[in-house]
């Protein structure tokens, strides 16, 4: 019950935002639908704490509660973003994913997964943590670039109808962009670092041809080519905003594809 | 009729010069209101005046006098003017005059159309006459009635319709541009190329949201120096331009020099190089004072006036739209004034009728008293209370048919009918506080 009472906010809180930009965010719009965002993640959060004092284990295994977990995560990142003041106005992009992922984690049932993994216990539980903290960044980031790209146009364009005044200055779509991918980097080369320990520590292999160490593998090389895009492209910053739009989609693309093609047995989402 | 008429001049009659003429400070307009009471049977008051216009609104709106009165005070006021200042005043009476108040505080009537400062001056005008010094105030029921449905009619219009969306003006155009590309204008550095007119608006615009440091650059040291002072910057000679444009972010260039003064080649070398924070130009000059190449350069944004100048017509465009809704909002507002104010002259016609119904049954019980002397206590506290109970619902039925008649137009005859079937006297509206209250109170 807590989960689709938090879906129903953010899909409130979608709508908000909705309704905001038809507006122009003039108030009171964007502050509605980001309280409404910021209700969605106390029930969600809730919702999950259930789960693991029920379960005695947190949803980090199984489909659903993975997905919930990452929904979570991600709408944990949206209401730190209310120190950017403006630059809430992401949600109109990030809320999309929560209510996409939150959809599929109730469709498929948040019950934990009978599943045994041989990777269990706190360096489990760090490491897909950290791992979602990073997928996280990695959306935040993806959302303040769409809009970067979007403002970008309205300036060029010389235009400033409710598009432009909705979205956010490029300065604050930058800094935004910037926080997040770097701690989204930061986290994800922990997690895969703790995997990599494991691994080798435990299976003295490397487990290199893994689909979902493959896949880690890539969203970090995603990561630091975001990095290179936006370190050498400061003199042209739409190319270090494409590079996140760009780099996000070949990550949630990619994972679709193993999902949908390859056994996806141990996969941790 | 509404009891309220409006005489006045605004930028729609008279150019600055002579407005300027009109313009009362908060001291002149009590003065003017205080004399007007005084010797001019003016019962009630307002003064609003701004850079583009001064009114009185005034009630009692019908008498001839008045009006005259206050159309000398203001003739006094502007002085000796060529023609006369007569050919600039204009004067609204009853629901043209309510109407032109709703107008002119939704911003329908500005200069710039849509503008939101009207309402805060509207405002002001009005607390300006609530309390005056003396301690007589110089609004009463018919103005606060009419001031307060004026602002709310003003913040309807504006958050109901987009009457004041977008920016309407090339300084507001300006800054908003500049707070979409740096966010906040705090520790931006500005420059400004010559002294025109529009850059010195642009300027005070930027200031105002809180731009650190102006540098002011032309060719005539004196001008720049002057200009730089107003807004606590620092002149340099156009010579030392290109060196100081290496550490400013917002460059307004508004000189009157018929060749181009930023060439491509000059701000590449000015800048040494490529920058990577953003860079504003806003080219407000004729014939331009920026190169168009310039603007394709990487993190430049480069506006010239025409850019702002479509960007304001297409926002004044969308203000304009509005209008049909915004005048239905106003007619709403004129609508529900005008039965509001054809209830003040029937509340005192409802209280003269219950008293005199009243002290009739005090008048019989009195007599029953007497007849009856052996009641106890708490039976006269019954009878006393039937008594009541019954000449409420005698006068309920009556009394609701009379407020009804009001709001479809037969108030007027049968308030009469009324007042002969009864004896009441004629009762002036302005012996009324709060008619709703009242009306509250009678039922």
């Amino acid at each position: 019950m807590p989960h689709f009472v938090a879906l129903i906010l953010y899909i409130g809180s979608l709508i908000f935002w909705l309704r905001s930009l038809t507006k122009g965010g003039r108030a009171p719009g964007p502050s509605v639908a980001f309280t409404m965002a910021s209700l969605g993640v106390l029930i969600h959060s809730y919702a999950l704490v259930v789960f693991a004092s029920t379960y005695g284990r947190l949803p980090l295994t199984g489909l659903g509660p993975s997905l919930s977990s990452l929904a979570l995560v991600i709408g944990l990142a949206l209401v730190g973003t209310i120190v950017f003041g403006e630059g809430r106005r992401i949600g109109i992009v990030v809320i999309p994913f929560i209510i996409l992922l939150e959809t599929a984690a109730v469709a498929l049932g948040v019950e934990p997964s009978s599943e045994v993994l041989d990777f269990q216990g706190a360096w489990f539980s760090l490491h897909v943590m950290m791992a979602f903290i990073g997928f996280g960044g990695l959306t935040l980031s993806f959302a303040a670039s769409s809009l970067y790209v979007v403002q970008l146009g309205e300036l060029n364009n010389k235009r400033m109808g409710r598009l432009f005044q909705f979205t956010p200055s490029l300065a604050t779509l930058d800094r935004i962009s910037r926080v997040a991918l770097v701690t989204g980097f930061v986290t994800f080369t922990l997690a895969l670092g703790l995997g990599w320990f494991w691994t080798i520590t435990f299976r003295q292999s490397l487990d290199q041809w893994n689909p979902k160490v493959l896949w880690s593998v890539m969203t970090w090389f995603v990561f630091l080519g975001i990095f290179v895009a936006r370190r050498f492209s400061r003199l042209i910053p739409q190319i270090g905003a494409w590079a996140s739009v760009f780099g996000f989609s070949m990550v949630v693309l990619s994972y679709i594809a193993l999902r949908l093609f390859v056994s996806t047995k141990g996969f941790f989402l | 009729m509404i009891p309220v008429t409006v005489v006045g001049i605004s930028h729609k009659t008279a150019p600055l010069p002579v407005r300027e003429r009109f313009s009362f400070t908060n001291g002149e307009a009590l003065a003017l209101l205080e004399s007007l009471r005084d010797y001019s049977g003016m019962t009630e008051g307002v003064v609003l005046s701004t850079c583009h216009r001064t009114e009185l609104y005034m009630c009692p709106g019908t008498d001839q006098d008045l009006i005259e009165s206050a159309r000398s005070a203001l003739k006094v006021k502007a002085g000796d003017l060529v023609g006369g200042a007569e050919q600039y005043l204009y004067h609204f009476s009853g629901v043209q005059a309510v109407e032109h108040l709703y107008k002119v505080t939704a911003g329908l009537e500005s200069m710039v159309f849509g503008e939101a400062e009207i309402q805060g001056q509207v405002k002001e005008a009005y607390d300006l006459t609530k309390n005056t010094s003396t301690g007589r105030a110089l609004v009463g029921p018919v103005l606060h009635r009419l001031f307060q449905s004026a602002l709310a009619v003003g913040g309807r219009v504006r958050s109901e319709t987009p009457v004041g969306k977008g920016a309407a003006s090339v300084a507001s155009v300006a800054v908003g541009l500049a707070k979409k590309i740096f966010g906040g204008l705090e520790n931006k550095n500005v420059m400004v190329l010559g002294a025109g007119n529009t850059a010195e608006l642009v300027v005070e615009s930027l200031g105002r949201d809180g731009v650190s440091d102006l540098i002011v650059s032309n060719r005539c040291l004196g001008h720049a120096q002057q200009l730089a002072s107003r807004f606590s910057g620092r002149a340099v000679h156009f010579s030392e331009m290109s060196h100081s444009l290496k550490s400013v972010d917002i460059l307004i260039a508004s000189t009157a020099a018929p060749y181009t003064l930023v060439t491509l080649e000059g701000f590449r070398d000015s800048l040494s190089g490529f920058r990577e924070k953003p860079f504003l130009i806003l080219d407000l000059a004729i014939p331009r004072d920026i190169e168009a190449e310039v603007g394709a350069e990487p993190n430049v944004f480069l506006y010239n006036v025409d850019d702002l100048k479509e960007i304001v017509d297409d926002n004044l465009l969308n203000r304009k739209a509005s209008i049909p809704m915004a005048h239905g909002i106003i007619n709403e507002s004129i609508a529900s004034f005008s039965e509001w104010n054809e209830t003040v002259e029937v509340v005192p016609v409802i209280k003269d009728l219950r008293e005199s119904w009243d002290q009739e049954r005090k008048n019989q019980l009195e007599w029953l008293w007497r007849k009856l002397p052996g009641l106890g206590e708490s039976e006269r506290e019954v009878v006393e209370g039937f008594s009541k109970r019954l000449i409420n619902k005698l006068l309920h039925e009556p009394t609701s048919q009379l407020k009804k008649s009001v709001g479809n137009g037969k108030g007027e005859v049968f308030l009469e009918a009324v007042k002969y079937l009864h004896k009441i006297e004629g009762i002036t509206s302005q012996e009324v506080q709060d008619p709703e209250s009242e009306l509250d109170q009678a039922d």
